[in-house]
């Protein structure tokens, strides 16, 4: 029952802080929707658009590389815009369409269309997608170029007969298939990765966070104060890691309601989440305990736990996700808890396993919990009765 | 020396000697841009696309070898590189082994097909993981196809237009004239600057400029721990000024920033990071008018908390939000949409602009709108939290 008033302290004091209603509540679901409105359902790569009029040509190839599904399109107003925002890496490849095009494909000549990349990105094999999106377009106007000069007819009604499709020219059809198994599936949503990463990195950053709350108990003298009553050590250190793991818990529960009310992310099998969720809360707990038993001054303890989080969850692949790593950070990355967890996380909601599937991830993460839960109980044990 | 120098100079070796301002001002900074730049060092190795193509061709005519001729000329542009392959499950392997990441599969009939005028189709298999390497590789082949329907079209739109119709001899002329004329359209090249940082470097100054707005609070907010310790009465007692005690948290403030920063340029200048961050008086003008809009802002907290743990969380939560929206953890928006617009209401969007408008070697002139725009941030905040904390100090 102590354990447990201990635990129940602990929290109230994560939500009494205002600034947790910020750093707790709000941050994460922030950073989530950020995160999934810049990034959610894939990077497409950026190409921006300067239309010079809008003659028949300009518009026609503006609304063919519009339509193209895997590239996103954005227009500029004019062109100085668009090569700055190349130049920043805001879109990778810029399309020139010069004023006049009409005027120069019905006088029988080659029309230029400027194409703007940096010699550093990609923006160079990005051309050919936005050339073949051209070439659907000129390839009448070739033709009709073509049979106005042999023919003598006037350009535009060549081109009425070019483009009316009553002209046979079936030339070569290409058909794209994929293979393997996506890393990232189409069914993914858009909020769904990073809901997964941001829980992780979060749970374990007010965990840790925690720490500064474990170490004022100790310098406020008061859980010297909770062994003079007749309270055992143990129920003390139980209690306190309790409090740690109650307030990830919190943390932890909040984002998955949250996220799954406002952004209707997956989390996949209820039970293997949530056991995921536990065990994961449990690692922070034992984290945060052992911090708030090393340290002597919070704001030392703090700043460190922001490092750590954020270290860690980056390696961990909360940042970019671990599958993207190169095969030795990959490796780096499994010794965090992190890690783990959000293998675990993706096995549920990506390949829609189930608690049965996650047993390695889980058994990894209760061994961390159980290593760290061990080693912070000695230290905080030794920490509180220190004279 | 004058008092107000004297009082921060007091304060700067009691915050040197409390090692949480060094933890946050140079550790913590320090040890997440390694960090960061680390992890997404390796998940981009480069910003550039590294296209490995395939091709098995089991029709060995005279338009399936054009195709060949043609992906080997855009190789030679360095665009991407060719392999052949005998078969298509050889070229499957390749795609699981990694070495390519997609394969055109010509079957037999693509000649026979083009020149009676029939349809076929090429394919082209990626692997599910190099989307953008499979839309490529299938813009090529299509271009490829809209060649080889130029020319029918060209020859068929010719033939519906002649008057009287065209005779067989003609028509053979025709093909000919239409295989050798060009396209209608030509696109050509054109090459722009750089003014994007490199991986290592966005994080060496976007945790740089993160970690500021924490260090720059052990300054300004400090006038609220000497309130409530007591100790402001004392010194308000002494025959110095408002304005010099004011001054001389902000003088700390902006002393703690420039530190903190000077050591964060060069240290992650050194190896192992080896940032480059660009014209060294561009970069010292961008870190002074960064550190006064720092203190400028938290000046205004500063000036408007109750509590020094209320100011301290105000604090965080500003300095969090402001570098969020900033772009300092991942860029915010695309092109010039509203996020894009909404990141440059922070010090932090406008000091890494400055930066990569550095990149590429241009002079220190090219970072002076990012300093216009700091310096507008440091004026704007700095005259509020001037006026606030002097009549604060009235009372």
């Amino acid at each position: 029952m102590k354990v447990l008033a201990i635990a129940v302290s602990n929290i109230r004091r994560m939500l009494r802080e205002r600034s947790n209603i910020f750093f707790v509540f709000i941050f994460p679901i922030a950073i989530i929707l950020l995160i999934g409105a810049q990034f959610g359902g894939g990077v497409d790569p950026a190409v921006g658009l300067y239309l010079g009029d809008d003659g028949r040509l300009a518009t026609g190839i503006a609304e063919e590389i519009e339509s193209d599904e895997r590239l996103d399109v954005l227009r500029y107003e004019n062109d100085e815009d668009l090569t700055v925002a190349v130049e920043r890496g805001h879109i990778q490849g810029g399309v020139l369409l010069p004023a006049g095009m009409d005027e120069v494909a019905a006088s029988g000549e080659q029309v230029t269309i400027e194409f703007v990349a940096r010699p550093d990105g990609f923006g160079q094999q990005l051309q050919q997608v936005v050339a073949a999106a051209v070439s659907r377009v000129m390839t009448p106007v070739t033709a009709a170029q073509f049979a106005s000069a042999e023919t003598g007819t006037d350009f535009f009604i060549a081109l009425d007969v070019a483009v009316s499709g009553g002209v046979p020219a079936p030339g070569l059809t290409v058909e794209t298939s994929a293979l393997g198994e996506a890393v990232f599936p189409d069914t993914l949503g858009q909020f769904d990765l990073g809901a997964a990463q941001q829980l992780v990195l979060f749970v374990f950053l007010t965990a840790l966070t925690g720490s500064a709350a474990l170490i004022m108990t100790r310098q406020l003298g008061i859980s010297h104060r909770m062994l003079s009553t007749p309270t055992s050590i143990r129920t003390i250190v139980v209690g306190e890691g309790s409090g740690r793991w109650a307030t990830a818990m919190v943390q932890g529960l909040y984002i998955m309601a949250a996220t799954f009310l406002l952004f209707r992310v997956n989390w996949g099998d209820p039970v293997g989440a949530f056991l995921l969720l536990i065990t994961f809360a449990a690692v922070g707990a034992g984290a945060g305990t052992l911090m708030g038993s090393i340290f002597q001054n919070d704001q030392q303890a703090a700043g460190i736990s922001v490092v750590l989080s954020i270290g860690l969850a980056a390696l961990g692949g909360s940042m970019i996700p671990a599958e993207l790593f190169s095969d030795t950070m990959q490796k780096v990355a499994h010794i965090t808890p992190h890690a783990w967890a959000l293998d675990g996380f993706a096995e549920l909601v990506r390949r829609g396993g189930n608690t049965a599937d996650i047993l390695p991830e889980l058994g990894v993460l209760a061994a961390y919990a159980l290593v760290l839960i061990l080693l912070s109980a000695w230290r905080l044990r030794i920490a509180i009765t220190r004279p | 020396m004058s008092a107000a120098t004297r009082i921060a100079a007091k304060d700067l070796r009691l915050r040197l000697r409390d090692r949480s301002a060094i933890i946050i001002g140079i550790v913590a900074p320090l040890a997440l841009a390694l960090i960061l730049s680390t992890v997404f060092g390796s998940a981009f190795d480069s910003s550039s696309l590294d296209l490995h193509y395939g091709i098995v061709d089991l029709d060995q005519t005279d338009i399936s070898k054009a195709f060949s001729t043609a992906l080997e000329g855009i190789e030679s542009e360095g665009i991407l590189t060719l392999s052949e392959f005998g078969d298509a499950a050889a070229a499957e392997n390749a795609i699981e082994e990694g070495e390519i990441s997609v394969y055109y599969l010509i079957e037999p009939g693509l000649g026979d097909a083009v020149f009676s005028q029939q349809e076929f189709t090429v394919e082209v298999i990626g692997d599910i993981d190099a989307p953008t390497s499979a839309q490529i590789a299938t813009s090529i082949a299509e271009q490829f196809g809209q060649g080889i329907s130029t020319g029918q079209l060209s020859v068929g739109t010719a033939a519906v237009l002649a008057s009287p119709p065209p005779t067989a001899e003609q028509i053979g002329i025709w093909a000919d004239q239409a295989r050798q004329a060009g396209q209608a359209f030509v696109i050509t090249d054109v090459s722009a600057g750089t003014r994007q940082l490199d991986q290592t470097t966005y994080f060496a100054a976007s945790m740089a400029v993160f970690f500021l707005f924490f260090t720059v609070q052990f300054g300004v907010l400090g006038l609220l721990e000497e309130e409530r310790d007591g100790t402001l009465p004392r010194l308000m007692a002494a025959p110095i000024g408002r304005t010099t005690v004011v001054s001389a948290k902000a003088i700390l403030s902006f002393a703690l920033g420039m530190i903190s920063m000077t050591v964060l340029v060069v240290a992650t200048s050194l190896p192992p990071m080896q940032a480059t961050w660009g014209a060294p008086l561009g970069v010292f003008l961008l870190v002074v008018a960064g550190v006064l809009s720092a203190v400028a802002i938290m000046g205004l907290v500063a000036s408007v908390a109750k509590t020094p743990e209320g100011a301290g969380n105000l604090a965080s939560i500003i300095a969090v939000t402001l570098g969020l929206l900033g772009g300092v953890f991942f860029p915010l928006g695309q092109g010039d949409d509203f996020l894009a617009k909404l990141t440059l209401l922070t010090p932090h969007a406008w000091f890494m602009r400055g930066l990569a408008d550095l990149a590429g070697g241009e002079e220190w002139t090219a970072a002076l709108p990012a300093v216009g725009a700091l310096l507008l941030f440091a004026v704007v905040f700095g005259s509020i939290s001037w006026v606030f904390l002097l009549r604060r100090l009235r009372r």
